[in-house]
């Protein structure tokens, strides 16, 4: 634990949120001078600039702000529940289940016909959280039996990923070639097509649940003691886990609606938060949300300038930032 | 899957009517001196492939329809910059006689490229282009063509009405149809029904052109050259279908367009099966490099061919 004053520490995160926020927005192919984003965030900028930063930089940005939070606490919360430091949502393939149940239902059940746009972005965090929640009951009945052993989850978590991938495939193998690469790219995390309307999807979500995280952190703590420990201490504990797992798989769900399928994050937030403010459930996620917020904003602003004008999927620069730390928390970590 | 994107940038364009209400989705008003000729009547709306109504300036000036540059060029509409892919490792070469100096955007259309060329009228086919549309409709009107890729002749008249060019278009048709046919007269007095096939070679795999498509409906529809059994045999739905070198060596075929893009050194070329294809041996080969406009489509892609053809077999 390096920092004991909390509140310190998350003004200074978002100050760097902040800052790296407008450094995002002032970046990319077309550049934008601080002059010219002054005069346009006033409303006096070319029509140019006003698209630019508002239309495309501006909800990738929210996007990547509040979808970075959400994994971040998601990746905490199942850490917490599981007692287990490699719980990620990627890894668990949580990611998985929910981006084969938006798939299909974007594909069968929701058209354009039938449904209102905004209505249909509304509903997809739903449809994702109903295909996370059963990649999570899949892990639950294969993996838990009085509890998880780290490596056992991991195990377990990458079969469930390898079969809801498997499904996806199937479906994938039935579309056309176009469709079937963007399912790809999308799936890798991609938030290169941002709107604001998934921002509004996200947004309830983002300000709901991860509070009602923070309101649940006694709860959290309790659980590291061991199930009989918070049994006494008066925690009905699997109805907890149950609840605080729904909670991590509705963040996980309405992120990877919106920005496709990020891998590490909710792995590697929670680490750096731990390491910053120490095991206390009320520190540690708003820490992780914070942090999970920055790391996927840098990210973002790396995958769109690395080969500007082209863009690489910000998933591809979490993992590549993410597998290697991944890999050397299983060589430390006991079997 | 394509509701995807499509879907969330519908509905992102619903939100953005909303919240910005005013200037920014509609067309920009042009107000440039009025072109006589055939843009007379002001801006005109018209119902693109995917249904939507886009208001079309009376005289726009910067074009971007990338990978349809040779139908804007055939109606002498210089593009405000043209396909391309890898930083211009790949472009479109048979062309750059007319676009030569014309800037390259990225064939997947990033919106800040197309932002940075800030055309005032965009024409897309590609789906993955269609999921981007309601962005690049803030940048300009952006019109998605119905017409299929694979028939240029529709694709040209669609673009010619988009730009109010109707006119233009039927005579780029039918000077297009009047050589064709007298091509097709001069071809018929030398190679009177003989057959003909052009084959693709890339990466050491051979592809043999299409009946109905790109230079297979030069060669056979317009040129009237017989289609050996082996083509017609291929049942693939793509322009170009894979043939094996055996199934090659075994084509009856008078005469052997061979687009090469692998270069001179290729392997292929010592293959003792290739040596012994009788077009080879009788050197009726006719080889072409990538740079010409044997792959492509477009009424000056077909013109090349039907040059190409010709000057190859009377030759």
């Amino acid at each position: 634990m390096i920092f004991k004053n909390i509140h310190y520490l998350i003004l200074a995160l978002i100050f760097i949120i902040i800052l790296m926020g407008i450094l995002s927005l002032a970046t990319g192919h077309l550049a934008i001078s601080p002059s010219e984003l002054v005069e346009t965030a006033l409303g006096e900028g070319s029509r140019r600039n006003e698209l630019l930063l508002f239309e495309f930089r501006l909800p990738r940005l929210f996007i990547a702000i509040l979808a970075g939070a959400a994994l971040g606490v998601a990746g905490t919360l199942l850490q917490g529940i599981t007692q287990n430091e490699l719980a990620d949502p990627g890894i668990l393939g949580i990611n998985a289940g929910a981006g084969l149940s938006v798939v299909l239902y974007l594909t069968y059940v929701s058209n354009r016909e039938t449904t209102s746009p905004l209505g249909q972005m509304m509903t997809l965090p739903f449809a994702a959280f109903l295909g996370g929640l059963l990649a999570a009951c899949c892990i639950y009945i294969v993996a838990w039996k009085n509890g998880v052993t780290p490596i056992r989850l991991i195990l377990v978590g990458i079969g469930v990923n390898a079969g809801f991938g498997a499904v996806l495939t199937l479906f994938q193998l039935r579309m056309n070639q176009s469709a079937f690469n963007q399912v790809t790219v999308w799936l890798s995390g991609s938030i290169w097509n941002a709107h604001w309307s998934a921002v509004i999807s996200l947004l309830p979500w983002v300000f709901i649940l991860i509070p009602l995280s923070l309101y649940k952190s006694r709860t959290l703590n309790l659980l590291q003691l061991g199930d009989e420990m918070a049994t006494g201490l008066g925690i009905n504990t699997e109805r907890e886990r149950i609840k605080l797992v729904a909670i991590a798989v509705a963040l996980t769900g309405a992120s990877v609606s919106v920005a496709g399928g990020i891998s590490f994050l909710g792995l590697g937030a929670p680490h750096i938060a731990r390491k910053l403010v120490g095991n206390k459930h009320q520190r540690l996620v708003p820490t992780a949300a914070c942090i999970g917020a920055l790391i996927l904003l840098i990210s973002d602003m790396i995958a769109r300038n690395l080969f500007a004008p082209s863009e690489l999927p910000v998933g591809l620069i979490v993992a590549f930032l993410g597998a290697p730390y991944f890999i050397y928390l299983l060589i430390t970590t006991e079997a | 899957m394509k509701h995807l994107w499509t879907t969330s940038v519908m509905l992102s364009a619903s939100f953005m009517l909303a919240a910005c209400g005013n200037s920014q989705v509609e067309a920009p008003e042009e107000e440039t001196t009025e072109i006589p000729e055939e843009a007379a009547e002001g801006p005109k709306t018209l119902i693109d492939g995917l249904g939507n109504e886009v208001e079309i300036p009376s005289n726009p000036e910067k074009v971007l329809g990338s990978y349809l540059e040779d139908y804007l060029v055939s109606l002498d509409v210089t593009p405000v910059a043209q396909w391309s892919v890898s930083d211009g490792e790949s472009i479109q070469d048979y062309l750059q006689e007319d676009l030569s100096g014309v800037p390259l955007i990225p064939h997947d259309l990033p919106y800040e490229s197309v932002l940075e060329y800030e055309p005032d009228l965009m024409i897309i086919r590609d789906a993955v282009e269609q999921d981007m549309y309601e962005q690049y409709a803030q940048i300009a009107p952006t019109y998605v063509l119905k017409s299929s890729p694979t028939e240029w002749r529709e694709t040209l008249t669609e673009v010619g009405e988009v730009l109010g060019m109707e006119g233009k278009a039927e005579s780029v048709l039918e000077t297009y149809d009047a050589k064709a046919q007298e091509k097709a007269e001069e071809l018929s007095a030398v190679a009177d029904s003989e057959s003909a096939a052009a084959v693709w070679m890339v990466n050491n795999s051979l592809f043999v052109v299409h009946p109905e498509r790109s230079s297979g409906a030069v060669m056979y529809g317009d040129l009237g050259l017989e289609i050996p059994e082996v083509v017609s045999n291929l049942s693939s739905d793509a322009d170009w279908a894979a043939i094996s070198l055996e199934e090659l060596a075994q084509m009856d075929v008078d005469h052997l367009f061979f687009v090469n893009s692998d270069g001179p050194e290729a392997e292929l070329f010592e293959d003792r099966l290739w040596q012994n294809i009788p077009a080879v041996q009788q050197d009726q080969v006719y080889q072409y490099g990538p740079e010409t406009s044997w792959l492509y489509y477009g009424p000056i892609a077909s013109e090349q061919v039907l040059d190409n053809v010709v000057d190859s077999i009377t030759k």
